[in-house]
């Protein structure tokens, strides 16, 4: 049975969004972002004119409001500084134990500390000060309009494991 | 010319909790609970309406909510109609809004209200749309969007550094809950005991249930008025809004502005320009409304608001100084643990608990109270937002 006038719907409720960011070059001029991790890096935008480095990356410099931005590196690996496991009222879309880190990545990143899920890892094993490495991994494809056709955009996003397993 | 005074002087709400109606049913609910608290005013008079809801579109698919709640109100706005999307500050920066409004002469009376619709249409739904609360490429995709996780990574951090204890957390639970068994439109409405709050079932560790604030349906609103014309609409002693302050220092967890996660360094610098504009100090309040969405949250808030020094929060709270006959007694109402968090209408139910004070017909009054302050934090704890009232203006 369709829905009269809303036949997109098939009978459906419409979720229209996710948490999921819409990551194709046809929507999100920060694609080289999603690009670059698929090949596993984790990289962010520098300022061709003072050289700030800001996460997350972007199309200006928030020091400078150059548009001159080129791609660079961060660092794949920190450490636990805190963290929770989050057995009971996990989000739709998520798994228990859901994990939540405040990771340091270090003196020398541009990106001092920031809070990450810890994947890979049953409840009970994690300690602070831990080493986590980060792991890409693919979330749902979503239905794209491309000029006249319907393609599927496959997305991905990233989180940290245990660097010793 | 000199700048006019703004005043409030009326305030209502609807029954808040898991509501078997509507989001503009329960703004009608509020708006007439607020114009039944002022008999001399009519909705006529009301030249502005601002309505503070950030889940409008989302949980009931009407953006420009606004003109909507003014013509099932009976309002014809001339001034200003228009919708504020905070989180969970709305309220309090739609008052902080009106004031400017009416100080600046450009409305003469505003009605600061607010409310959200969470439970609709399949109640699991707001697990799932409380993931757009924030920045949402990059924190969401964690499942960040629920608070808990954060506020127990807060908590822990808390307890690391400062020895704060669950007993601690605890006082504040069963204070808060205790003030709102007066309080019936309060979702939770209930006593409860250190051993009941001791004995809950765990959240997220070290959270457990009377840690943290229901998910709330719920509507509230308040009229901010010229000092002129609040002397002909109300016999009672006038409240003003002396000050305040909202600050944004980040919106990515990745640029977090304090040194560790129980460190508010955003709230300082917002209450340090709430106290300058309102020209006073921490020690001047006599009673404060503080974002209460975890007990950890007011811990930390009484520290960073300057009630007590930083780390001293707990047991601030555990010696009693938030009870009545306390240093500061604090979300004298129930806050947001016993009334419940309707996002947008949160700030606008401190600000009505506030004038209750100041004109002396709370109903757990504070004696001779003078001064209060209300503060708000929203989203993934990104923005902090404070406004002081007095039962005098700002010389």
């Amino acid at each position: 049975m369709s829905i009269p006038g809303i036949p997109v719907l098939e009978d459906k409720y419409p979720v229209t969004m996710d948490m999921w960011p819409i990551q194709a070059k046809e929507f999100n001029r920060i694609y080289p972002f999603y690009e670059n991790l698929k090949e596993g890096r984790f990289t962010t935008t520098k300022c061709a004119e003072c050289g700030k480095v800001s996460y997350p990356p972007r199309v200006i410099c928030p020091a400078c409001y150059s548009e001159e931005l080129t791609w660079v590196e961060l660092p794949r690996q920190g450490r636990v500084l805190t963290f929770t496991e989050e057995m009971k009222g996990v989000p739709l879309g998520f798994d228990a134990p859901l994990i939540h880190a405040w990771i340091d990545l270090g003196k020398l990143s541009p990106v001092k500390r920031f809070l990450s899920r810890i994947i890979n890892c049953p409840a009970g094993k994690l300690r602070e000060g831990d080493e986590v490495k980060l792991v890409v991994f693919d979330v749902p494809a979503h239905p794209l309009e491309v000029k006249r056709d319907t393609v599927m955009a496959e997305r991905v996003f990233f989180a940290f494991e245990p660097a010793e397993k | 010319m000199s700048r006019r005074n703004a005043c409030i002087i009326a305030g209502g709400m609807s029954k808040w909790g898991v509501r078997e109606a509507s989001l503009i049913d329960m703004a009608q609910e509020a708006g007439k609970a607020c114009l039944d608290d002022c008999t001399g005013l009519k909705p006529r008079d009301i030249d502005g309406l601002l309505f503070a809801s950030s889940f409008a579109g989302r949980c009931s698919f009407q953006v420009n909510t606004a003109p909507v709640i003014a013509e099932r109100l009976g309002l014809q706005p001339t001034s200003i109609c228009a919708r504020i999307d905070v989180l969970c500050a709305g309220g309090s920066a739609a008052i902080l809004l009106a004031k400017a409004l009416v100080e600046s002469g450009m409305a003469d009376i505003v009605m600061a209200a607010g409310g959200e619709k969470l439970y609709t249409p399949q109640k699991w739904e707001v697990f799932y749309s409380e993931l757009a609360s924030i920045d949402h490429d990059w924190d969401a995709p964690n499942g960040l969007g629920l608070p808990p996780p954060f506020f127990a990574l807060t908590a822990k951090e808390h307890m690391k550094r400062y020895g704060s204890t669950k007993e601690q957390l605890a006082a504040v639970s069963v204070a808060n809950y205790n003030y709102g068994i007066s309080n019936p439109k309060a979702q939770m409405h209930k006593a409860l005991t250190m051993e009941e709050a001791l004995g809950a079932p765990l959240v997220v560790m070290p959270l457990t249930l009377y840690d943290c604030c229901p998910i709330t349906d719920g509507a509230a609103a308040v009229i901010i008025a010229g000092e002129e014309r609040a002397k002909d609409l109300t016999d009672r002693p006038l409240v003003y809004l002396r000050g305040g302050a909202q600050a944004a220092l980040h919106s990515v967890s990745a640029n977090w502005p304090g040194e560790h996660l129980a460190d508010w360094a955003h709230l300082r610098v917002a209450a340090k320009k709430a106290y300058a504009t309102a020209k006073l100090t921490p020690d001047d309040i006599d009673v404060a409304q503080t974002h209460d969405c975890f007990s950890i949250s007011e811990v930390i808030e009484l520290e960073e608001l300057g009630f007590c020094k930083k780390g001293e929060g707990g047991a601030f709270a555990a010696a009693g100084e938030i009870a009545l006959n306390g240093k500061v007694p604090v979300n004298t109402d129930g806050g947001l643990l016993s009334c419940g968090h309707p996002f947008g209408a949160t700030g606008l139910r401190q600000g009505m608990e506030i004038m209750r004070q100041l004109q002396g017909r709370a109903v757990n009054q504070v004696e001779d109270a003078a001064f209060a302050l209300q503060h708000n934090l929203s989203g993934l704890n990104v923005e902090h937002t404070i406004v002081v009232y007095g039962r005098e203006s700002v010389k």
